[in-house]
């Protein structure tokens, strides 16, 4: 296996910051969350092949999973633009970006006038551990919250969709 | 023993969700009462050594040994009390169509167990992990209803949530990177030697901000008005009588205390947003018309009182806080109990057009009266002692200006709960009310229990404070 | 070791007994109330007898951080003063049951009656000056409430005795803080301060305002003939007539014998003397020409304060043994006058001496007992009043003849008023519908004929009360070796008491043939010529301090308006507009928009970060 691990990386690099900016620039919410979705999918591979299984795993069910399905459901409640509005919503899409200025001069801040030394700290060695070794010995305690999130997001699933169709009816009815 | 704090509620949800039988769906809400009965009879009745040993089978299992002091204990209590408010309120707002409470009751029990888990855990991971459930557990009870208003309130609770977990997870990444370890004994050791150290800094400050965030303090605050008064009543009496309290104020005081946090920096950092947010809050909710955007308001305002307490760092002051804590626990729950009896039987929540419902609902007026007059600080009230310490504390520890702030904070508190009272509760009863009826028992109950705790506590606080709120000094 | 919740329960008991009692339904209830009282207040007795001469304390620490302690004390003073108003309340109870029968707010009555009770018992026992001050202030509460239940314009009195009580209780706050402030302890037995600077004679004097107020000394005394008439009759015999004099002149004997040490011939004790003869003397004038039994008797419960007050001062043992001794004997005589009193005013429907009289052959029993107390009250040997008096007399001539002067003189004009008094009321000629008066019931009687019988027992065997209740309040050093019971052993001053007593027969007789009737007896005094001008004022209250107080208060009241209306700009407009504008700006801020929130919280962390990272 001479698999080239570092072209590996810059590759999924590449497609998380990509999926990223398609989530941020894309005008409709729904392919929005599915950008997060992905960039989230692309965070926890990344995670995974950079030897931090722990925070893949966690990851992968906290914003991959759980917040989608929330991202989603809040979304199909919302009704489609009209296509006045477009342009009217295209100028507020602008006004997003005001605080930009300020905020990429503040980091030019942190970052130039005051450099940080990042004198690299005591090097901790990485132990040659897998995921499950990591999860089973180091972090047992841990799974019961895992359990307890997969579950939580088990009811999350059953309370926002299993009773949406009828609710959604009322509610239209009611407008 | 305290695990099983987490594990009996996890144990219950699944057992509840076999296929085994119907009735199963039908006792939930009766199991979950229960449950939460128990937990606050054996956190009084239970000595503090019961809850720190722990069988061998369960070490075991667990890898794990809980860690169980007075703030811990007050806190399994304060979860108890207003989660068991909580379901009650559920049984009357929600209605009973089988499947709803009962989902309700599941979640509800999640979350505690995650709050549970939150307040054993011993490092910073596992604190992470547990906040994140309660978290979850929490998105999912806000948009419980399926509303617009709920849906929109949780995507921003959701929205700034996120952030604040990405910035604990990013500090918890880079302590590891210079420490290796999460756990808070490694952590405290660690920071003295290092504190000049600009990972570590930066990772201090970014734990800081995503807490509090997740403490609902301005300018950290945006999702707190939104969540608390989009949520269905039940839920808003959860997230702001315990949720936010835990996920937030109790980390916070957890991670500042046992990493050796407070510096002198840290001090001024913490007090300044705190000020900032005792005041803004109540200036906030001066303004408000809804009930309960106004009593998120007062939560931020009162979240900012505990805060400063932990600022000034004190003995004195920590007792103060946690006290004020346990207590902002139950008046506000309270408030928002009686908030969810005046949506349901008015049908609204707009505080210009409900008037004079006291004569209709006399409970609800008298209950609501206690809690308004605990908050603002009225002896002998719970409320009065805590924030008299907190001001005491402050006084003595030299911060003279924050002292004043709270004290005039105090009077704007006053203000804004006389305005609500005379618009919602008293004068003359607004046309359209005349067939008003007071809520049925499910609530009432709830709402005498607290205003009894909140007149009682205030009432023995002699006892209280050299028993049991002094010694939470131990903490540091 | 008696328990903790026995000692508390003379405080606890009376309080929640009332509160029960206010929780009865008043119409159908009156016999509940007068019995639940009757029986709290016979406990109450039995309580305070079993405690009668025991020592303990009660220490509660209250409040970890603030170094206060709940703390009772009782020994032999706090025990005989808790032991007298038990009496009292017990006897006046039973009187009450005939007394008050078909009064409106009755459970009301019933329930100040017993919160009264328990206050006086906690301020009596407290030994932390806080929570005396606590009690002392809370019996101000109940005070009001007992006058207001009486007759129409009640009210105004009520606002008058709060008034002038708070004023007093005030003072005695300051006077507390500064004693605390000297003592650097709030614990009054561990309080003994010498007089040494003025910031200590200051603290004294605020103490001793407090106290002789709540005795109801000049010039604090104004609301109790006018609460005489307002007030329901049982409320005078027991709170301005006993239970306020045994707690002042009690707090009054503590705040010089133990709290401060008044020495003989220091101005304070000089002042307080001074005190006491113009309280005697001004009071008794002014009972000499009322002609209302009630009003004239509550003139007496101010006049007869001065004996005390004289008597503590003076600072010598005879003065002060006679002063306590005094405050006993008074209590006793003074509520069995308003007793009786209040059978005339329940069986003849009026207290206008104008429209009284003969009314002796009626009521006999209650004659006998005004007999018996106001031979008390003159001072008439074998009577208890003699033997205190005497005392008084003694130590006020060992101080000065003038204060002896003064003294006698107020005992003339005593033994005068009541002559005109029982002259006018039972003897003399009856009005004509006399024919249906009866004598009182008996409930009303016993309580009478019990305190009538006291005065004569106190009087004859005065070395029981003396030797049991009195001088051990002094303890053997303070008394100096003497032994104040039996006959007075200066026959100079029993000569001139007498002569003073008869002298006062003489002039009644002289009076009564001149004008024709009992009531007019005192009527020369009266129409004197100087003395014409100043009574016709003094009963158009121009001397009453209140009255002058009022007046005063009304103009600064304009002053301060006008300032206030400016202060009152600043807060309701200036201070509002500015909150709700900063409101306003807030609430704009909360567009709703997540994107704003997120980016407030990204710019508050960054500040964080900055704020965190500014040492590098």
């Amino acid at each position: 296996m001479t698999f080239d691990f570092n072209m590996m990386n810059i590759f999924l690099l590449a497609l998380f910051l990509a999926a990223g900016v398609w989530t941020v620039l894309t005008s409709r919410l729904l392919i929005s969350a599915i950008g997060l979705a992905v960039t989230s999918i692309m965070l926890t591979i990344l995670l995974f092949l950079m030897k931090a299984p722990l925070a893949g795993v966690f990851e992968l069910s906290v914003c991959a999973g759980l917040i989608t399905v929330v991202f989603i459901s809040t979304i199909s409640l919302t009704k489609p633009v009209e296509k006045s509005e477009v342009l009217q919503l295209k100028m507020k899409r602008l006004k997003r970006f005001v605080f930009l200025p300020l905020l990429l001069f503040l980091a030019a801040w942190v970052l130039f006038a005051k450099p940080l030394h990042l004198t690299n700290p005591a090097q901790v060695p990485v132990e040659q551990t897998t995921l499950q070794h990591v999860l089973w010995f180091a972090r047992r305690f841990d799974l019961i919250g895992q359990i307890l999130i997969i579950l939580t997001g088990v009811f999350g699933v059953i309370v926002l969709f299993k009773t949406k169709t009828g609710q959604a009816e009322k509610q239209d009815n009611e407008r | 023993m305290s695990v099983l704090l987490i594990l009996v509620p996890l144990a219950a949800v699944l057992i509840m969700n076999l296929p085994l039988h119907k009735l199963m769906r039908k006792l939930a809400f009766w199991v979950g009462l229960v449950l939460c009965m128990l937990q606050a009879v054996l956190i009084i009745r239970m000595p503090i050594g019961f809850w720190n040993t722990q069988p061998d089978l369960l070490y075991r299992l667990l890898l794990f040994r809980p860690f169980t002091d007075n703030l811990a204990f007050v806190m399994f209590l304060s979860i108890a009390i207003v989660g068991f408010v909580s379901l009650l309120v559920a049984r009357y707002a929600i209605e009973n169509d089988g499947s709803k409470l009962f989902n309700f009751t599941n979640l509800l029990l999640l979350a505690m167990a995650g709050m549970n888990g939150l307040v054993v855990s011993r490092d910073l991971f596992s604190l992470y992990v547990f906040l994140e459930v309660s978290a979850v557990a929490s998105f999912i009870l806000i948009a419980f209803n399926n509303g617009k208003d709920a849906l929109e309130g949780t995507f921003k609770y959701l929205v700034l949530s996120a952030v604040a977990t990405a910035m604990i997870l990013s500090a918890i990444g880079l302590l590891m990177t210079v420490t290796g370890s999460v756990s808070f004994k490694t952590l405290s050791s660690v920071m003295g030697p290092n504190s000049g150290n600009p990972v570590v800094l930066l990772a201090v400050a970014l734990l800081l901000g995503g807490l509090f965030i997740k403490s609902g303090l301005v300018p950290f605050h945006g999702w707190v008005p939104d969540a608390y008064s989009s949520a269905p009543s039940a839920t808003s009496i959860l997230l702001a009588g315990i949720v936010t309290k835990t996920t937030g104020v109790y980390a916070l005081i957890r991670v500042v205390t046992k990493m050796n946090l407070l510096t002198h920096q840290v001090q001024v950092l913490v007090m300044a947003v705190a000020a900032v947010s005792i005041v803004v809050g109540a200036l906030a909710a001066l303004g408000q018309s809804d009930f309960k955007r106004m009593l998120a308001y007062s939560s931020i305002s009162q979240v900012g009182y505990i805060i400063l307490g932990l600022g000034i760092g004190s003995n004195l002051a920590l007792a103060g806080a946690v006290f004020h804590l346990f207590n902002h626990a139950i008046f506000k729950s309270l408030l928002f109990v009686n908030a969810a009896a005046v949506e349901k039987q008015t049908g609204t929540r707009n505080m210009d057009i409900l008037g004079g419902i006291s004569d209709k609902m006399p409970v609800t007026g008298f209950t609501s009266v206690i809690a308004f007059l605990s908050t603002a600080g009225i002896p002998p009230l719970s409320g009065f002692w805590s924030k008299l310490i907190i001001i005491i504390a402050a006084w003595k520890a030299g911060f003279h200006v924050y002292a004043l702030i709270a004290i005039l904070a105090s009077l704007l508190t006053l203000a804004y709960f006389l305005s609500m009272q005379r618009r919602v509760f008293f004068g003359k009863l607004a046309s359209g009310f005349e067939d008003l009826k007071e809520a049925n028992l499910w609530i009432l109950v709830p709402a005498c229990l607290l205003a009894a705790i909140t007149i009682g506590l205030g009432l023995c606080i002699p006892w209280l404070l050299n028993s049991f709120l002094l010694p939470i000094r131990s903490i540091l | 070791m008696i328990p903790a919740y026995i000692k508390i329960m003379p405080i606890i008991f009376p309080v929640f007994a009332g509160l029960a009692v206010l929780m009865l339904e008043k119409k159908r209830n009156e016999i509940m109330c007068a019995w639940t009282c009757f029986i709290a207040t016979a406990i109450n007795l039995l309580l305070c007898a079993s405690m009668f001469g025991k020592e303990w304390d009660l220490i509660v620490p209250w409040g970890g951080m603030f170094d206060f302690n709940f703390s009772l004390r009782l020994y032999h003073f706090s025990s005989f003063i808790l032991l007298a108003s038990a009496g009292f309340g017990f006897l006046i109870s039973l009187y009450s049951f005939s007394f008050m029968n078909g009064k409106e707010k009755i459970n009301q009555f019933y329930s100040y009656f017993l919160i009264t009770i328990g206050l006086v018992n906690g301020a009596v026992l407290a030994d932390n000056l806080i929570v005396m001050l606590f009690f002392w202030e809370g019996l101000l509460l109940t005070l009001f409430g007992m006058i207001v239940i009486g007759n129409k314009t009640a009210f105004r009195t009520a606002i008058k005795a709060f008034i002038i009580s708070g004023i007093a209780d005030l003072c005695m706050m300051v006077g507390i803080a500064l004693t605390i402030h000297l003592a650097g302890t709030m614990s009054m037995s561990e309080i003994h301060l010498q007089i040494s600077s003025k910031t200590a004679a200051a603290a004294f004097l605020f103490l001793m305002i407090g106290a002789i107020a709540k005795a109801g000394s000049m010039p604090f005394h104004s609301w109790i003939p006018d609460a005489a008439i307002d007030a329901p009759l049982p409320f005078m015999a027991l709170i301005p007539a006993a239970l306020e004099k045994l707690l002042g002149i009690y707090f009054l004997a503590r705040i010089s014998l133990d709290l401060f040490k008044i020495g003989t011939n220091s101005l304070l004790s000089t002042i307080m003397m001074t005190v006491g003869c113009i309280t005697i003397l001004l009071a008794v004038m002014m009972a000499l020409i009322q002609k209302d039994y009630k009003r004239l008797l509550s003139f007496h419960a101010i006049s007869q304060v001065g004996y005390m007050i004289l008597g503590i001062g003076t600072a010598v043992p005879a003065g002060i043994v006679g002063g306590i001794f005094h405050m006993i004997n008074h209590a006793m005589y003074k509520s069995c006058l308003f007793l009786t009193g209040g059978s005339v005013e329940k069986q003849t429907g009026t207290t206008d001496l104008t429209k009284l009289g003969g009314i002796a052959s009626k009521m006999p029993i209650t004659f006998v007992c005004f007999i018996v107390a106001a031979a008390s009250i003159c001072g008439v040997p074998p009577f208890n009043g003699f033997f205190s008096k005497e005392l008084v007399y003694d130590g006020a001539l060992e101080r000065g003849r003038l204060f002896y002067f003064a003294a006698v003189l107020g005992s003339f004009f005593t033994a005068a008023s009541f002559l005109k008094l029982g002259h006018a009321a039972f003897l003399g000629k009856s009005p004509d519908d006399t024919a249906h008066i009866k004598e009182a019931p008996l409930p009303m009687l016993i309580p009478m004929i019990t305190i009538a019988a006291l005065c004569i027992f106190f009087g004859v065997w005065n070395y029981f009360p003396l030797r049991v209740f009195i001088q051990p309040i002094l303890g053997e050093h303070r008394l100096e070796g003497h032994d104040f019971a039996g006959m007075p052993t200066n026959v100079m001053l029993i000569v001139v008491t007498l002569v003073v007593i008869i002298g006062s027969i003489m002039n009644h007789i002289w009076g009564a043939e001149k004008s024709g009737s009992g009531l007019g007896a005192a009527d020369h005094i009266h129409d004197a010529p100087l003395l014409h001008t100043i009574y016709d004022k003094a009963e158009q209250r121009m001397f009453d301090p209140y009255e002058i107080g009022m007046k005063f208060a009304s103009w600064l009241a304009k002053v301060t308006m006008s300032i206030d209306k400016v202060i009152d700009y600043i807060y309701n407009v200036v201070v509002v507009e500015f909150t709700y504008a900063f409101t306003g700006f807030i609430r704009r801020l909360h567009s709703g928009s997540y994107a704003l929130y997120v980016v407030w919280s990204l710019l508050g962390t960054l500040i964080v970060v900055l704020y965190i990272m500014r040492k590098i």
